[in-house]
């Protein structure tokens, strides 16, 4: 029952309450029903009976109303819940044991749908001793096993089955799923990028210290005001909302682009995030063997199928490149405002533009415009009434990357130089225990490309003239010293650096774990099996190794069964390691002498160590052969003490 | 042909040592089932963890395998007995097992039955076993003697036949088992019982009357009391006076011989219930402290008294026409 309660326990994060409240209040029922002898319901207990049967019509009831179905990732798991609880208070038999065992480690499973992380994996553990005592218990019908003593076998057991199932877990041949469709809601609750950006979006993000991604680099790494993670590109605009440009040819052609200096090849590991980016270093100059993906015309490089579990990706980029340099088929596209918006944005750009038509002297007026004007870079700007980028522009000044990534692109539009957004992730922290760049939700951001003939999209930041901090020292800058530190620890400098060091080789864990256990699937397996030399890693040979591998492990075990090592008497251990300083000291004795006839020799070799020797050699006679009166720590003491120091002349 | 095959079978079985038979229960079956289920689940999701914790149990499932088999795979029936008893009450042989494993074996169901079938047919081998008994733990390299009932049939040697000895211990999902074909055995008495009268003592005509000694209650003396006197014979409180175990001689007891013959109950219909009536007698007889005897048609035992003529007796009758 604790193993059932304690592998229900991720569960009550995300269910909703009523479900825990009516899990526990079952498990509370049984306690007591065993404790203290509570009626449980029957067949002669006819009123409990329909209590019982009343509390699980409400449940299901409950059920159908607040997930509207019973099918799904969510609701069959609250289903599980619900009917465990049920059959806590039922379990009459054996069968009813075991069924709700069975279900227990179903329910353990579906855990694995939220998270897979360490404390999971540890938890699992946990429930599987408990749950395997408690069957030990069940088949131990008259209770000769003390608890300690079924914990004790259970874990003894856990520790026997952990080599088969590491052989197993190598060795079993994986197969790719999905092997049917998967529920609707499987992979949501995932955070990230959207397809679309509405001011104020973006900064949610940035209060989220979930990872986003890692990235190993083979060799050098950009500096930090290169790392520009490629997501979305968007185009559309209403006023407040921008959105891609949906259009089924841009989607579906490739760029013309060109890439010049240093190459970065790296290897991406994706967390889920249900979309389809890559987030590539700008710009991918190759597309990546897996997972299938293709380029986008606006210089996207997205995956086939949607990343919904964690996903490694090769990648390598370019930092200089140029994108469409000579034409771009959606250029009036990068050119559309919504009729009658943003006036006096639109006045201030015309403005602009009758002074100067140079695509490249415009972006530096607007940049200069939010240099030199009061433009504060904030996580938590005022709310924008009325027109979203006039009231930007020219009341709040208060602001994120999107703000001024919009109003910039606005201005550039009204100016009339192409310009759209795109968004990704900037920056990223290098955790310096394993050197792997982890990028979390928090380094989201957002960008302008504008477009100039001959030398194609160009990337503008407009972020950079309001805050170069953000750019250049990454997002852990801006935030105030001491985030994401608990409270208590927020006061001292130390305990921060220190809090830092804690959580990057927690990092550095999880990473490990993410890339060497969660990632185990078809393909790690091949790759993983031929390092270890298996030249031709198919279904066959695995099977062939695993069949020996069984064969080898289970022979160890029967022998560890079978064949223990017969117990060495403690006293005789202690006496064998007065014989071995002995025998350093040049005097081994011989097999069949007794103890007596070797002390004596011993005497004349070291008259001076006397007592000593006749001391222990007493002790020991009197703890192995005699009437044990002597205490063994008192032998134990006497033979470490004791050393061979050569006769003194 | 069969014969030799028999032979070359009979050979490889002592080569082999006793058999241990293990086959997965019910909730083996399902257990199995279940982690097939949680497989497909894994692989449907492309979950790791959930293919780690399906070849977590997997493993556990194999380890229970060699646990369940060592639970049992060394213990051995070292020896069997049991006292004899009257028909229709229940036989206690006092089995004698040995748990040779380093470890401790639990929950070891013994069953038994009584005939021996060498059907080819291996499943009707399995059937048949009755009368279950738990032996809650054997430890480690000892031997326990195991006090198991089984009912009595009829008079005569009942063999323990063949034991099965299983376990499911620890996981329920294992079925292991071994069988002991003892020769232990048990001598059954026949039931006493009959409505005759114990035939009086003067009917005889070889016994010696003696006017003097007729009452059975004349008190004559203290004797030392020797093994095989009736109890209710001991002069307590001669005991509690000097601690010496003294039995009261009475006059009447010399002069009670009895002989119990066939002859007596030839009225009686069927020799069971012959044989009831006499085992009853001798009871009777032995309790009373007489001096009896038995005559069958094929044997007859002379006067004695004390628990070794009793026995004696009862064998004979135990063992009437059925050797």
């Amino acid at each position: 029952m604790t193993g059932l309660t304690l592998g229900a326990f991720p569960h009550f994060i995300y269910q909703p309450i009523w479900v825990t409240v009516m899990f526990i209040a079952m498990i509370i029922w049984r306690i007591m029903a065993i404790r203290h002898m509570w009626p449980l319901p029957t067949k002669r207990l006819s009123s409990l009976k329909v209590l019982h049967l009343s509390i699980a019509g409400i449940a299901f009831l409950l059920l159908f109303i607040s997930y509207g179905n019973l099918i799904g990732r969510d609701a069959g798991v609250a289903l599980l819940t619900v009917m465990l609880g049920l059959k806590v208070v039922e379990i009459r038999n054996h069968r009813d044991y075991y069924i709700s065992c069975f279900l227990g480690y179903f329910l353990v499973v579906t855990n694995f749908f939220y998270s897979q992380n360490i404390p999971t994996a540890l938890l699992m553990f946990v429930v599987v001793v408990i749950m395997t005592a408690s069957l030990i218990s069940l088949n131990d019908g008259k209770k000769s096993l003390s608890n300690k003593g079924l914990i004790k076998l259970a874990s003894q057991m856990l520790l026997q089955a952990i080599p088969l199932m590491l052989l197993l877990f190598v060795l079993f041949p994986r197969i790719p799923g999905p092997l049917w469709g998967l529920p609707q809601d499987a992979h949501s609750g995932t955070t990230g990028i959207d397809d679309s950006m509405t001011l104020g979006k973006i900064s949610q993000l940035i209060l989220s210290d979930e990872i986003a991604f890692r990235v190993k680099f083979d060799g050098n790494i950009p500096s930090p005001s290169q790392l520009y993670w490629r997501g979305a590109v968007l185009w559309q605009t209403d006023g407040t909302t921008w959105t891609e440009l949906n259009n089924r040819n841009l989607m579906s052609s490739r760029p013309t682009f060109t890439t010049r200096g240093d190459e970065y090849a790296y290897i991406t590991t994706l967390e889920p995030h249900n979309k389809r980016w890559l987030f590539a270093l700008d710009f991918p100059s190759e597309q990546p063997s897996t997972p299938s993906s293709h380029y986008t015309y606006d210089g996207q490089l997205r995956s086939i199928k949607p990343i919904n579990q964690r996903q490694q990706v090769r990648l390598k980029s370019h930092t200089q490149y140029r994108l469409n340099p000579n034409k771009d088929d959606y250029i009036d596209a990068a050119l559309k405002l919504p009729e009658g918006m943003h006036p006096l944005t639109k006045q201030l750009a015309q403005l602009w533009s009758k002074q100067t038509t140079d695509p490249m002297q415009l972006v530096d007026k607007a940049l200069t415009y939010f240099n030199q004007n009061a433009f504060y870079y904030t996580l938590r700007p005022p709310t924008l009434i009325g027109d979203t980028i006039d009231s930007f522009l020219f009341e709040s000044r208060r602001g994120f990357c999107e703000h001024y990534a919009a109003s910039f692109t606005v201005l550039m539009r009204a100016a009339g130089v192409p310009a759209r957004i795109v968004t990704g992730y900037l920056g990223g922290e290098i955790n310096p225990v394993d050197d792997f760049l982890v990028v979390r939700q928090r380094d989201a951001h957002a960008w302008v490309e504008v477009w100039v003939q001959g030398q194609g999209w160009l990337r503008v930041d407009p972020t950079s003239a309001v805050s170069r901090q953000r750019i250049e020292q990454g997002m852990s800058s801006i935030m105030p010293e001491g985030f994401n530190t608990p409270l208590f620890m927020a006061n001292s400098r130390n305990l921060i650096d220190l809090w830092q060091q804690i959580r990057n080789n927690w990092d550095a864990l999880d990473n490990a774990w993410n890339q060497g256990v969660l990632a185990y699937g078809p393909e790690l397996q091949k790759e993983f099996l031929q390092k270890l030399g298996m030249t031709k890693p198919d279904w066959q040979t695995m099977a062939l190794w695993l069949a020996i591998g069984f064969a080898v492990i289970s022979l160890i075990i029967s022998f560890y069964l079978f064949y223990h090592l017969p117990k060495r008497d403690p006293v005789a251990k202690l006496y064998y390691v007065f014989c071995k300083k002995a025998a350093r000291a040049g005097f081994v004795r011989p097999k069949q002498q007794g103890p007596l006839d070797f002390s004596i020799l011993l005497k004349q070799q070291f008259p001076h160590l006397n007592k000593q020797i006749d001391h222990i050699t007493s002790l020991y006679i009197d703890l192995h052969y005699g009437k044990k009166s002597a205490l063994i720590s008192d032998l134990d003491r006497a033979i470490k003490r004791f050393k061979f120091t050569p006769t003194r002349t | 042909m069969t014969q030799y095959f028999s032979q070359l079978y009979q050979k490889i079985n002592t080569f082999r040592g006793r058999r241990v038979f293990i086959v997965p229960t019910r909730f083996g079956f399902i257990y199995g089932g279940f982690l097939i289920l949680i497989l497909l689940g894994a692989i449907n999701y492309s979950n790791s963890l959930g293919h780690i914790l399906c070849f977590l149990l997997a493993s556990m499932g194999w380890v229970a395998m060699h646990h369940s088999y060592r639970n049992v795979a060394k213990v051995e029936l070292i020896n069997g007995y049991a006292d004899p008893v009257y028909a229709g009450q229940a036989i206690h042989f006092n089995l004698v097992f040995e748990n040779r494993s380093h470890s401790i074996s639990y929950q070891i169901l013994l069953a038994s039955k009584q005939t021996k079938s060498q059907s080819w047919n291996l499943f009707k081998r399995w059937g048949g076993f009755e009368h279950d008994y738990i032996i809650a733990r054997l430890n480690s390299v000892e031997k326990t003697t195991v006090n198991y009932r089984i009912p009595s049939s009829r008079r005569g040697y009942q063999l323990l036949g063949q034991l099965r000895v299983s376990s499911q211990f620890p996981l329920g999902l294992y079925n292991t088992w071994s069988y002991f074909n003892s020769d232990a055995k048990a001598l059954i008495y026949p039931m006493a019982q009959g409505e005759l009268p114990l035939p009086k003592s003067s009917d005889y005509g070889d016994q010696i009357t003696d006017p003097n000694q007729k009452g059975n209650d004349d008190f004559s003396g203290l004797n030392n009391y020797r093994s095989g006197d009736p109890l209710r014979a001991i002069a307590w409180k001669a005991l509690a006076r000097d601690d010496v175990l003294r039995i009261k001689q009475f006059t009447g007891y010399q002069g009670g011989q009895l002989m119990l013959s066939w002859n007596d109950v030839v009225e009686l219909a069927g020799t069971e219930a012959r044989l009831s009536q006499l085992c009853k007698w001798v009871l009777q007889a032995d309790e009373a402290g007489l001096d009896y005897g038995l005559s069958l048609p094929n044997t007859s035992i002379k006067y004695g008294h004390g628990d070794s003529h009793r026995h004696h007796c009862l064998t004979a009758l135990a063992l009437y026409q059925n050797e």
